[in-house]
């Protein structure tokens, strides 16, 4: 029961970072969040660079939005837009993790060919068994 | 599989092993030695492997204490003894989704250049964007992050 949890939660997340990349994916949205991580900003005033009508620029937006890289909130009448950090976190998280298995995995490949070369079990001419 | 094409992120790590490219090779791929290092819970956890050693052919880990296991699981893409290897690669540290690996390897006299690279593979969603790759976007956003 544990475990299809875990799984779930994991299925939930890879859909999460999936749609993280796919926001990110576009350069329009791209230039958005380099924008917006600089401060934030509304609508009007990130649609202002770009050469396309605020209509577009707004779809743009609401993929950005349903991603969670970015965030909405109200002031007045005007809507502001944030960057939301924590979805970029995992994406280093992704890289983060990864990295960090392979550093030890390796390190623990290294100790094992120190281990058979000194057993003299590893013997590159037998390499034909198990092989195939 | 050119790495300049991906649209994911990808983690790459290089070391020089002292070991010819032969002996490592052995090491990726006979489920016997694979299963005694490849585990990331050494000792205290039962692990298992096995593959079919072909392209096409799968192979699989499965780290099992008690009543719970965990398992990897992937499909060889490439195999260049002793150069080069390609797999995809599935288990729960990437949260199920499937990804691809590369091993390469380059003699260097008695020692061998490692480059391992794990890169997400590209999702449908993924690919109708046009992305230049993620080195640049994620400088941006640590930077981004880090000032705040």
């Amino acid at each position: 029961m544990i475990e299809i949890e875990s799984r779930k939660k994991a299925a939930s997340r890879t859909a999460r970072l999936d749609a993280v990349f796919a926001a990110l994916a576009d350069p329009t949205r791209r230039a958005i969040v380099e924008r917006l991580s600089r401060s934030e900003a509304r609508v009007t005033e990130i649609a202002e660079p770009f050469d396309m009508s605020l209509n577009a620029v707004s779809k743009h937006i609401r993929v950005l939005e349903a991603s969670g890289v970015i965030e909405r909130h109200r002031q007045g009448r005007d809507h502001i837009l944030s960057i939301n950090t924590h979805s970029l976190d995992e994406i280093d998280g992704w890289i983060l993790r990864m990295r960090g298995y392979w550093e030890e995995r390796l390190d623990a490949m290294e100790r094992l060919l120190g281990e058979l070369k000194k057993d003299h079990k590893l013997r590159p001419k037998d390499r034909k068994h198990g092989s195939r | 599989m050119a790495h300049g094409e991906t649209t994911g992120p990808i983690v790459q790590v290089r070391r020089r092993v002292r070991a010819s490219a032969e002996e490592i090779f052995e090491l990726w791929t006979k489920p016997d030695l694979m299963a005694r290092w490849m585990s990331p819970f050494p000792g205290a956890v039962d692990c298992k492997a096995s593959c079919d050693f072909r392209p096409g052919g799968t192979f699989s880990l499965v780290m099992s204490s008690g009543e719970s296991s965990r398992e990897v699981s992937g499909t060889y893409v490439q195999i260049d003894r002793p150069h080069k290897l390609v797999f995809t690669w599935m288990g729960p540290l990437t949260n199920h989704a499937n990804t691809l690996v590369t091993l390469e390897l380059n003699p260097r006299g008695d020692e061998t250049d490692l480059v391992l690279t794990h890169e997400r593979l590209p999702t449908p969603a993924m690919l109708e964007g046009h992305t230049k790759g993620w080195g640049h976007i994620l400088d941006h956003l640590a930077d981004a992050v880090s000032r705040t």
